[in-house]
């Protein structure tokens, strides 16, 4: 596997003590992620998977799967039990992220890394304006002339179909479609190799979010960033991804191409989650 | 039979406002602050005869810093003769013995509010600003743990976009004094409100910059020949205060650029007067064009 | 006289400080005396001394009246006499348990173990204004001293008790329902006189921060977080209020042995707060501690409850930034009225950018 932009290897978060032994008694064939020894949680466990350059990869789960806990890791926005979090872009992957300092990881988050959150506002900064939230990753990344800041800030949301005449406007003022679309643009900025969406059109109308979704299916095209896309809803992933994952009570259950999947799951869990998302 | 007044060393000079400890874990501070230059260094500020947000953290910086045979001159808003410079003077004057002067040439530590004085300051020469706020993120970021941080990862980001706000909403950069600069390339500083005509002053200058903030328990340094350098973008030039009018005494310099920041006298018709705010500056240069009487020069008490 | 910000300094500080002297020579009224201001105006001496942060009657009650009267001013200048002071010895930890009270109560139990003392207070008397002209009023009392002092020739003044009440935390902790706080290591407390206290400070820090803070100011945050916007207390009923005095001891420099040089009054409080936190141990009371110089009820009542309101936000919370960093009456006080010293050379500078910004009309390029 040469070509690979983020590896993933046994990654495992617990939420309370017992460390590795209160993994036992926990998962699908138990039907529970509490652990009957210790009480703790265990929001996910031995999960491990690569991402490619220009693919996308879905993780599927209903809510309590632990599918936003591995992102969240991944993110830097919670720290992991154990495993690994390598980018071909930091060392050629032979540094582990859960290993760097939380200024380290946050370092990765102006041109390594890119999130796109559920909701716009932790993504977003409202009180700035639209080109000033883009504004925000460029200067990070040593930008210093005005014009330029500018101008590459139009294009991208020229790009995410921002009106330009609204880049002035404070965040706050946007429909929740409109964010969406100034996250994206402010992700995208730095031209990351990695991008993880979290539930990207959940929460809006469905029309705008057709709008959003065929937005970023192009977006992951033309850029040809790796990406990770979490969600419950099938048709994001169908739309976005050319695999996917599917977990439960935090481990996955279910791995393949994204098409083969959702046409002809294996497993039990998964063959019911489809059957009920298909009517 | 010992009692707590044997034990008391009473001092000769009872008018002393501070102690030789507290001066010398003063001077350490400041000594840090030299060696990090920009960055606030945490002191433990003593309270002073003038109250907070007075210069208590400029002058227990100059009490540290002056000898008996140093020459000490203290203004504010560029003139010695004002209410607060003329207290602050006596305080040092009285407490520390040393000489006084409104030259900036003689002095070996000058303490200022708001203004550098217009004279080039030379090596050896210390200048002590009176600092109302030290932190030149307030207004950008209000949690202090993530201050903190920021200064600590040298993570500006914040900053530069509530410039680029500043320039999309008013056309200009509208800080108007105590614009924020880069000390060093590592920190970022407020320049107390001293008015931009003043910061171009600070870079690469052969003097010492003291920064005390006593309110704030704050020191912070610019040694000589560092570089200060005002945040702004490439294509936006960092603009000093506009001249409207030359100072009423019409004097400019040969080539009749703005030679000094001056301050305006409004009158009750609208129409208003401008002078030269630096004001020992102005009358030695009058002096010097015959417009003045040397003798006037000494019509400030010290 | 006219007052130019800039010109004759001197002449103008001379003529104010002129006036005041004046005022104070020239008065119609008698001299105030220094023991006047102590017996008559105990609280506002009380005010000086938890505020300057100096336990020394006689110095509160002659800044009181060289600051005539404004309590603030009188701090600062207890505190810039406390700087100039050396510092001669570091007195043994005082043990609150050594309290000699003059006042105890317990508003969580009807009968707590140890008696409560009502003691001196104006809590019950009627807020009715006494108008009795002076002369009448000044018969009346020396009548009734002397009534008094025939009818119980020894009676006890209203001085120590030299009893010494159990502590209702005591109680509480016996009971178990109350969160243990008690650490097995020792550290340092932290001198906030030498290393300011920031966000992330130890809780001696924060203490030592309200012990000295002004009055008003632990009362208003107090107030917004109980009632108002920021509501970080949710129950409070208080354990103990007391008001005595602590014997300060210290080792004699010559022969080493510990001795007793005095004592101090304070007042001091613990407030029991129910806690209701999802992360909190729900069946069980927390207490916050309240101590300030003098009788304060008012401040060392706040301190307590905001002393547990501290320990309850989350880390971070604007809560520890507000009483750190605004609640000190010298810094707040200084601060704002330094806005009275000139401000014209800024005020220039925010002239011109108007200047500038009616130039460009105010859209980007």
């Amino acid at each position: 596997m040469n070509d690979w932009a983020l590896r993933v290897q046994e990654l495992g978060r617990i939420y309370g003590p017992g460390g590795a032994e209160c993994v036992a008694g926990t998962g699908p064939e138990f039907g529970r992620s509490v652990s009957p020894t210790t009480g703790a949680v265990v929001g996910c466990w031995d999960i491990g998977f690569h991402v490619s350059p220009g693919e996308a990869l879905g993780v599927i789960g209903e809510s309590g799967s632990g599918k936003s806990t591995v992102m969240r890791c991944i993110a830097g926005d919670q720290q992991t039990s154990t495993g690994r979090i390598t980018l071909r872009s930091v060392d050629d992957g032979a540094t582990d992220l859960g290993s760097l300092t939380d200024s380290e990881r946050r370092a990765l988050r102006i041109d390594q890394l890119a999130v796109v959150y559920q909701d716009p506002s932790e993504g977003l900064d409202l009180h700035v304006s639209a080109g000033g939230n883009i504004a925000d990753r460029l200067t990070a990344a040593g930008w210093r002339h005005f014009g330029n800041i500018r101008e590459r800030a139009a294009e991208l949301l020229a790009r995410t179909e921002v009106p330009l005449d609204r880049m002035d406007d404070p965040v706050a003022t946007f429909s929740g479609g409109m964010r969406q679309r100034v996250q994206l643009a402010k992700a995208l900025a730095n031209r990351p190799p990695v991008l993880l969406l979290d539930e990207p059109t959940t929460g809006l109308d469905a029309s705008v979010a057709a709008g959003v979704l065929d937005l970023i299916r192009d977006l992951l095209e033309e850029t040809g960033v790796a990406a990770v896309v979490v969600s419950h809803d099938f048709n994001v992933i169908e739309t976005l991804t050319r695999r996917c994952l599917v977990m439960h009570h935090g481990r996955v259950v279910e791995e393949g191409l994204t098409d083969q999947l959702l046409e002809d799951p294996q497993d039990a869990y998964s063959q019911r989650l489809v059957g009920a998302a298909r009517g | 039979m010992s009692s707590i007044a044997t034990l008391v060393q009473a001092d000769p000079r009872t008018s002393r406002v501070l102690d030789e400890t507290s001066k010398r874990e003063i001077r350490r501070a400041t000594l840090t602050a030299l060696a990090i230059p920009g960055y606030q260094v945490p002191f433990g500020s003593r309270e002073m005869p003038v109250a907070r947000g007075w210069g208590s953290g400029g002058l227990q910086i100059t009490l540290a810093v002056v000898g008996p045979t140093n020459v000490v001159k203290v203004y504010d808003q560029g003139e010695d003769g004002g209410v607060n410079a003329a207290n602050l003077r006596r305080l040092v004057r009285d407490s520390e013995g040393v000489a006084t002067t409104t030259d900036a040439r003689e002095a070996d530590v000058i303490q200022t509010r708001h203004r550098v004085p217009e004279d080039a300051l030379g090596e050896g020469q210390i200048l002590v600003l009176q600092v109302p706020v030290p932190e030149p993120l307030r207004g950008v970021e209000r949690d202090m743990n993530e201050l903190r941080r920021m200064h600590a990862e040298s993570d500006y980001a914040r900053m530069w976009v509530s410039l680029y706000e500043d320039v999309v909403r008013n056309g200009v950069i509208t800080r108007t004094t105590g614009y924020p600069c880069t000390v060093d390339d590592r920190y970022v500083i407020a320049t107390t409100p001293i008015p931009r005509w003043d910061v171009p002053k600070l870079h690469q200058a052969p003097h010492i910059a003291l920064f005390g903030a006593g309110r704030e328990k704050r020191i912070y340094a610019i040694p000589p020949f560092t570089d200060v350098v005002p945040l702004t973008f490439d294509d936006i030039p960092f603009e000093v205060e506009e001249v409207a009018a030359p100072c009423r005494c019409g004097l400019v310099s040969p080539d009749g650029a703005a030679d000094a920041y001056l301050v305006e006298l409004p009158a009750q018709d609208g129409t208003s007067t401008w002078v030269c705010s630096d004001a020992d500056w102005c009358a030695r240069r009058r002096v010097d064009a015959g417009l003045l009487e040397a003798e006037s020069l000494q019509e400030v008490e010290l | 006289m006219g007052y130019n910000a800039s010109k004759g300094g001197f002449d103008a500080i001379r003529a104010a400080e002129d006036l005041v002297l004046r005022h104070r020579a020239e008065a119609m009224s008698p001299w105030l005396e220094v023991e006047q201001i102590i017996e008559r105006l105990r609280y506002a001496v009380d005010r000086v001394m938890s505020e300057g942060g100096l336990w020394d009657e006689t110095t509160a009650a002659m800044a009181l009246r060289q600051a005539e009267g404004d309590v603030i001013e009188a701090a600062h200048l207890v505190r810039t006499y406390r700087s100039t002071m050396p510092r001669l010895a570091l007195s043994h930890p005082a043990d609150a348990d050594d309290i000699d009270v003059l006042r105890r109560i317990v508003p969580a139990f009807r009968e707590p173990p140890g008696p409560q003392l009502l003691g001196r207070t104006l809590d019950y008397t009627g807020r009715l204004l006494d108008t009795t002209p002076d002369d009448e009023a000044r018969r009346a009392a020396s009548e009734a001293a002397a009534e008094r002092h025939e009818r119980e020739p020894d009676a006890p003044t209203d001085g120590p008790t030299d009893r010494v009440p159990g502590r209702l935390l005591d109680v509480l902790r016996n009971m178990d329902t109350v969160v243990d706080r008690r650490r097995d290591d020792d550290p340092e407390p932290a001198d906030i006189s030498r290393v300011p206290a920031r966000p992330g400070a130890p809780r001696s820090a924060r203490l030592s921060v309200m012990a000295r803070a002004e009055t008003g100011a632990l009362v208003q945050l107090w107030y917004r977080n109980i009632l108002g916007p920021d509501q970080h207390l949710h129950e409070i009923t208080l354990g103990e209020v007391r008001h005595g005095r602590l014997p300060v001891v210290v080792d004699h420099p010559y022969s080493g042995e510990p001795i007793t040089i005095g004592h101090v009054r304070i007042t001091e409080v613990e407030a029991i707060e129910d806690l209701d936190g999802a992360d909190e141990d729900r069946t069980k009371f927390d207490v916050g501690y309240g101590i300030c110089l003098g009788h304060n009820e008012r401040k060392a009542i706040a301190m307590a409850n905001l002393d547990i309101a501290l320990l309850r936000a989350p880390a971070g919370s604007e809560l520890e930034q507000s009483v750190l960093m605004t609640t000190d009456g010298l810094d707040s006080s200084g601060f704002l009225e330094h806005l009275k010293l000139p401000h014209y050379v800024t005020f220039r500078s925010m002239m011109e950018r108007k200047t500038a910004m009616a130039g460009t009309e105010g859209s980007a390029r």
